[in-house]
């Protein structure tokens, strides 16, 4: 089957009116997500995690899909209407979207937001599709050398990439690689750190470690930094779609947040965040009116949104074509995977060829589900923006726990969460990520037991590793990975030196 | 620009943090040795993977307490608190640490009286707790949110997801 026709039996068989509740449900959840400060898209996906439990692995993915997709849009809410970005992506859609709310053009910038972010979003899925399928026929010929070398690589990236101090990304994806470890060793049924406790005998659960990492941690550093009250919201907000003549007015814009979303999106480690700001730059510059950028430009809207939506599809294209996630939500996409049984890796497209093209399909249409739930979920989203900040704190805190312990009845589930919860904040507070070690969970599986199948298929010898030349170039860009962080530095130190001598001595 | 105190306490840090992580994979390392090699069915055995995950976390400690040392604050020095990702990163008031103790000591209260005291018992006072220890929170909003969201999220996991939630002491009332 061509993958068109993948993807219209995908659509197809799709059970359509459960769908699309799930659909929206997860659309609608994104959007009030992402609109309050301090749950971004991920932390939004991690505390809808626990309710995929009982879905089945395609719609689980539907569901946390829309939850990405909604909270993409859900950050712009409060920036245009309050000048308090819901997620750090929706930060320089302030910079314009407030000056338009002090013009009275507030629902115009909401309808601009969400119109120019779903046409990004529905992009990027197309170019994801185009993307995926010759990516995955491409590394059938990989097996378990390369596969391990590609966990690797991914892990190293993404370490690399995240983090200003290198060697604490590293120990943070090292760390969650060692979590996977924790249970009974299929191969050998070796019990490992199970400390003799059988509620560890199936290792520990993904989610609850997720949404402690995620959730319970970003929870309470807001319960220690507290902020002031609920957001003073003057008058009532609407959105009013833009007409076709102020679209080719964003037009320019929103084909600069495209390009830059999907092309950033494609690079692990480098987020929705960063994309924005690039597309806002990158719009300025290729606008006819930049004069206007920062004084309440539609343009100024219309490419960080498009970005930041457009950023899901590109992120996905390394996440299902490699199985290396590119941001903390792909990781929880593949964590979703991870409960259903399926182990991510290059071969996903191949094995389960079904549930990617539903995957795609699902996507394509969350993207179209944006546009009427944006619109009819802004009240909602207001009266939730009306809620003080201990409220909110109080009741995600509730729902951490029920949903953790919902997942399979397990008191174990929600004192893993407060745990890593605790972890996750002295991670956050000492410079490790949390990102790092989530994708290490993820990847854990599949590196080690990638190893020792490759060692047991070469009879104990490493050189398999560089004997086969796509495994060999993979550890090759690993090292070089490694290596970049400590190359840098010393360029930098040297350039750094002659210029800084005259002055700084003794300033150690 | 940092001053020198300011530089020394972050280098200490970076130091505890070197030190722990040299630590932590020290035990990680004999912990892992110490596993049972079970079934003989692969020349790595279940240990040599956590072995090195532990040697390869100590290993990064010792770099990092060197690179601390080496450095000494100059620029491109790792420094505690730089690198929260930026795609969750969220800004705040000052820290406290009163509230960030008392916010995980009455989480872990909670989830000991989870499933003895049962859902519907536990969970209100938990929620006014939190709102408490956060603060800022209205006297009619400290009476009705814990209410309204423990029985909201009730009727969601009992009613809607058909999921049974630990009844406690009312067991014999909700059933």
């Amino acid at each position: 089957m061509s993958f068109l026709e993948n993807l219209l039996a995908a659509i197809a068989t799709a059970p359509l009116i459960p769908g699309i509740l799930v659909m929206v449900g997860g659309v609608a959840w994104g959007i009030i997500g992402g609109a309050i400060p301090g749950i971004s898209g991920a932390v939004a996906m991690a505390l809808a995690l626990p309710y995929t439990f009982g879905l089945d692995a395609a719609t689980a993915l539907v569901l946390l899909a829309g939850v990405w997709a909604g909270a993409n849009y859900g950050g712009s809410i409060p920036a245009i209407l309050l000048r308090m970005p819901g997620t750090p992506a929706a930060a320089a859609a302030v910079l314009d979207g407030y000056e338009l709310k002090r013009q009275g053009l507030a629902s115009k910038a909401l309808g601009v937001s969400l119109i120019c972010g779903t046409i990004g979003g529905l992009i990027s899925i197309i170019v994801l599709i185009a993307m995926v399928v010759p990516l995955g026929n491409l590394l059938l010929a990989f097996a378990s050398p390369e596969i391990f070398a590609l966990a690797l690589f991914g892990l190293t990236l993404i370490a690399g990439l995240t983090e200003r101090s290198f060697l604490k990304g590293l120990a943070s994806g090292f760390f969650g690689l060692l979590l996977t470890t924790v249970g009974l060793d299929t191969l050998t049924g070796s019990l490992r750190f199970t400390f003799g406790r059988s509620q560890f005998l199936s290792g520990l659960d993904i989610i609850s470690v997720m949404v402690g990492l995620f959730a319970v941690s970003e929870m309470f550093y807001q319960i220690s930094h507290p902020t002031r009250g609920a957001p003073e919201l003057v008058g009532r907000a609407s959105t009013a779609f833009p007409t076709f003549a102020e679209l080719r007015g964003v037009w320019r814009a929103t084909v600069v947040g495209t390009i830059v979303g999907i092309i950033v999106g494609i690079m692990p480690g480098a987020g929705a965040t960063a994309s924005s700001f690039v597309a806002y730059n990158e719009a300025k510059r290729w606008s006819k009116r930049p004069d206007l950028f920062g004084k309440g430009s539609m343009e100024g809207v219309a490419a960080p949104e498009t970005a930041n939506n457009a950023v899901q599809g590109g992120d996905l294209v390394p996440t299902l074509a490699l199985g290396i996630p590119g941001s903390n939500s792909a990781a929880i996409m593949l964590a979703a995977l991870i409960l259903h049984g399926i182990v991510p890796g290059p071969f996903l497209l191949t094995k389960h060829t079904g549930l990617v093209f539903t995957l795609f399909a699902g996507l394509i249409m969350v993207n179209l589900l944006m546009i009427p739930v944006g619109t009819v979920i802004l009240r909602g989203c207001l009266l939730v923006l009306r809620l003080s900040p201990p409220v909110l704190i109080g009741s995600i805190l509730a729902i951490v726990v029920i949903g953790t312990y919902a997942a399979d009845l397990f008191l174990l589930n929600p004192v893993l969460a407060l745990a890593f919860g605790i972890i996750g904040y002295g991670m956050r507070s000492f410079g490790f990520s949390a990102a790092a070690t989530v994708l290490g969970m993820v990847l854990g599986v599949l590196a080690e037991s990638e190893l020792r199948r490759s060692l047991l298929i070469s009879y104990g010898s490493w050189a398999i590793f560089v004997t086969r030349p796509a495994a060999a170039v993979l550890l090759l860009l690993t090292l070089g990975v490694l290596l970049y962080p400590a190359v840098m530095y010393a360029r930098s130190h040297r350039r750094a030196r002659p210029a800084s001598s005259g002055n700084t001595a003794g300033s150690v | 620009m940092e001053t020198g105190t300011s530089v020394r306490t972050a280098m200490r840090t970076e130091l505890a943090i070197a030190a722990f992580l040299v630590t932590f994979g020290v035990v990680v390392v004999v912990l892992a040795r110490g596993i049972a090699p079970g079934v003989r069915t692969d020349p790595l055995g279940p240990a040599a993977f956590p072995t090195a995950l532990g040697a390869g976390i100590g290993l990064c400690g010792f770099l990092l307490g060197i690179a601390t040392l080496v450095f000494r604050g100059r620029p491109g020095r790792a420094g505690p608190l730089s690198d929260a990702d930026p795609d969750e990163a969220t800004e705040g008031g000052p820290f406290s640490p009163t509230r960030l103790v008392g916010a995980m000591v009455t989480t872990a209260a909670y989830l000991a009286a989870f499933e003895p005291l049962g859902y519907l018992l536990a969970t209100p006072p938990y929620v006014a707790a939190i709102m408490l220890i956060h603060g800022g929170a209205g006297r009619r909003a400290l009476l009705m949110a814990p209410i309204l969201t423990t029985v909201a999220l009730y009727a969601t996991f009992r009613f809607g997801l058909l999921i049974p939630v630990p009844g406690g002491i009312l067991e014999g009332i909700l059933r």
